[in-house]
């Protein structure tokens, strides 16, 4: 008979509870400690050499004072918590965050120093400073940080730190530090309308009417009854007095799809949060959840799409349940580093589905989103470009040839404008409500005409 | 040499923009008691003559840097001043001089360690100040009812000094080793 090899239990024994043999917080004497031990043993040693009770009743202060302070020593460490708003915070709107410090242990914490660093654009008042409380024993205490959310994004409140001072200041533990909570803030959207006009339609329900027969509730017109129509369908009225029968014939519901195709191969501007100057980013998430909001408020299907290295897409749908994702999606827009591998490989119009219009957010500083914004148009999509671009931006001065430079380059963007205009690629710049109209009705115009390809 | 001024002129610019009223009150009583106790315990003459405006800067410093070593320096030139005035001067241990000493020295000392713990431009509550003054208050009455009680004795029997600092000496050593004892025992 074998021995059968000694095997290690896969879990612990049930008698070693977990968290038993830790050694707590690490509380370490302070410079104070250090000065009360000296200053004791220093002027008791004196005293007894000198023969003098004045010098050990100087010493008498300190002795008693540690006495005092390290009668109950603490033993567990502090617990920091971060509290950060849940709910849908919108720029320019309230966030609220707090901190809540645990004491678990027996006795009072004298002194507690909390730290916390938060996102610049989260204006919280004080947390720029340290904060300096007392807990009492198995107590907590909570400071609050109202604030201002000054800008889309997701946001950190966090992380912050906790230092100790117990026993009055001769044991300090060494820094709690807790992890950063986040804070979602939706971006505001401009108000935004535009025309029903819309230029082609893939579904068979939804708002817009189509440019074809169908059942619908929009009037086309009468003609005589056929086979295949609906008896509900026919005119009576017209019926007895031609003596014929005829059909109110109607044009088809569509809904339309949407695809909002944003430019973030860069970034340029200055953000000044909702309350300041917009960059080209600040400017296309806006206007996309501006958009975005108007079309799905009318019951069509929206879809986004990154231009850039990453390549995010949300899938067309509709509904308010859309809307929030949306809103979600667009939190995480960043700007790619134009020197990052080359998108056009990953992205082509046989990605844009035909019947789509396309709204295209871009400053147009890259070459590669006008040679993108042609190719869509020639591959006979419906593609009106959105500016990005914030007026009157300036480049940093880095030598006397910086403005010079800017006009040429001001120039030659003008002209790449001028051609994508040639080439059928309406470019407005974004201006709220009412900037895309007289776009739309021109690609609605464009879109009846018969197609070439 | 110049970007190392000006950095520091510049720190000393913010310094002074953040700095919240308690931790500044908090080193102004560092500063005051300092300056009291040595007041107290150097000769007057001295004090009051050419030495006097060293001795009074050298007890500004723990004010001005709580976290290093200065506030024990400070204090051990205190009780060098009492140590030479009692003893080269032949002064008298007077009963209110050894109370302010020793009374100045451990508020001195307890408000070093709380300003080394609060930063300058933090913003305190105000329990943490009253605690941590109730709780030396505290400590100051019990070592002064100690005091009026060992010099009286000492009074009492006169010449017996060197006995009753002996005992007592002792007795606070033992206590001393103890408190370490526990101490090293964490």
């Amino acid at each position: 008979m074998t021995d059968t090899p000694p095997l290690r239990a896969a879990i612990p024994p049930a008698d070693q509870p977990v968290g038993e043999g830790w050694a707590g917080p690490a509380w370490v004497p302070t410079r104070a400690l250090g000065r009360t031990v000296l200053l004791t043993g220093l002027l008791l040693v004196l005293g007894v050499a000198l023969g003098r009770v004045d010098l050990v009743l100087l010493a008498a202060p300190f002795a008693v004072g540690a006495a005092l302070g390290l009668r109950r020593m603490p033993r567990s460490a502090p617990e920091v918590m971060i509290d950060a708003d849940d709910e849908h915070v919108v720029e320019g709107g309230q966030a609220h965050a707090g901190l809540t410090v645990l004491n678990p242990d027996l006795i009072p914490y004298d002194l507690v120093v909390v730290r916390i660093r938060s996102s610049p654009w989260l204006r919280l008042e004080n947390a720029d400073r340290p904060f300096a409380i007392t807990v009492a024993e198995d107590g907590w205490a909570q400071i609050d940080l109202p604030g201002e959310a000054l800008r889309w994004g997701r946001h950190e409140v966090g992380p912050a730190a906790a230092r100790v001072a117990a026993c009055q200041g001769l044991l300090a533990c060494r820094p709690v530090v807790t992890a950063a909570r986040g804070v979602r803030v939706y971006p505001v959207t401009d108000p935004f309308a535009a025309v029903e006009a819309m230029p082609a339609a893939a579904g068979l329900v939804g708002n817009h009417r189509s440019r074809r027969p169908g059942e619908g509730g929009e009037l086309a017109g009468v003609r005589p009854f056929a086979p295949g129509d609906r008896l509900r369908r026919i005119d009576w009225r017209v019926s007895l007095r031609t003596r014929d029968l005829h059909v109110a014939a109607t044009l088809s519901d569509r809904d339309a799809e949407v695809l909002l195709l944003l430019d973030v191969l860069g970034e340029a501007g200055v953000s000044g949060g909702v309350a300041g100057s917009a960059s080209v980013l600040d400017t296309t998430v806006r206007a996309s959840a501006a958009i975005a909001e108007h079309y799905l408020k009318r019951g069509d299907r929206v879809s986004l799409l990154e231009y850039g290295a990453s390549g995010r897409r949300l899938r067309p749908a509709t509904g308010r349940r859309q809307y929030l994702t949306v809103l979600e999606w667009l939190l995480d827009v960043r700007a790619h580093s134009a020197d990052e591998s080359p998108y056009e490989h990953a992205f082509g119009p046989h990605h844009v589905s035909p019947d789509a219009l396309v709204v295209v957010l871009t400053p147009l500083v890259d070459p590669r989103s006008a040679d993108m914004l042609a190719r869509l148009t020639q591959s006979g999509r419906f593609v009106v470009a959105v500016d990005t671009l914030p007026a009157g931006l300036q480049p940093p001065r880095r030598s006397p040839w910086t403005p010079l430079a800017t006009r040429l380059w001001r120039i030659e963007r003008d002209n790449v404008l001028g051609r994508l205009r040639e080439h059928g690629v309406p470019v407005v710049a974004w201006a709220g409500a009412g900037s895309l109209d007289q776009v739309l009705r021109d690609v609605a115009r464009m879109a009846s005409a018969p197609r070439g390809r | 040499m110049l970007d190392a001024v000006t950095a520091r002129l510049d720190r000393a610019r913010t310094v002074m923009r953040r700095a919240t009223l308690v931790p500044l009150l908090i080193r102004i009583g560092i500063a005051l008691f300092l300056v009291l106790a040595m007041s107290v315990a150097w000769p007057v003459e001295l004090v009051a003559g050419r030495y006097g405006v060293p001795l009074l800067l050298l007890a500004l410093y723990p004010a001005i840097a709580p976290r290093g070593r200065g506030a024990t320096a400070v204090v051990l030139v205190v009780v060098a001043g009492w140590v030479a005035d009692t003893t080269w001067n032949d002064a008298r241990v007077a009963l209110w001089r050894v109370l302010s000493i020793a009374t100045l020295l451990y508020l001195a000392h307890t408000l070093v360690a709380l300003a080394a713990q609060v930063p300058y431009d933090a913003v305190v509550n105000l329990d943490v100040v009253t605690g941590w003054l109730t709780q030396a208050g505290a400590v100051v009455l019990i070592s002064a009812v100690l005091t009026v009680i060992a010099l009286g004795l000492a009074g009492e029997l006169a010449g017996g000094a060197f006995v009753i600092a002996t005992l007592v000496g002792l007795a606070a050593a033992v206590a001393a080793t103890l408190l370490l004892a526990r101490l090293l025992r964490r």
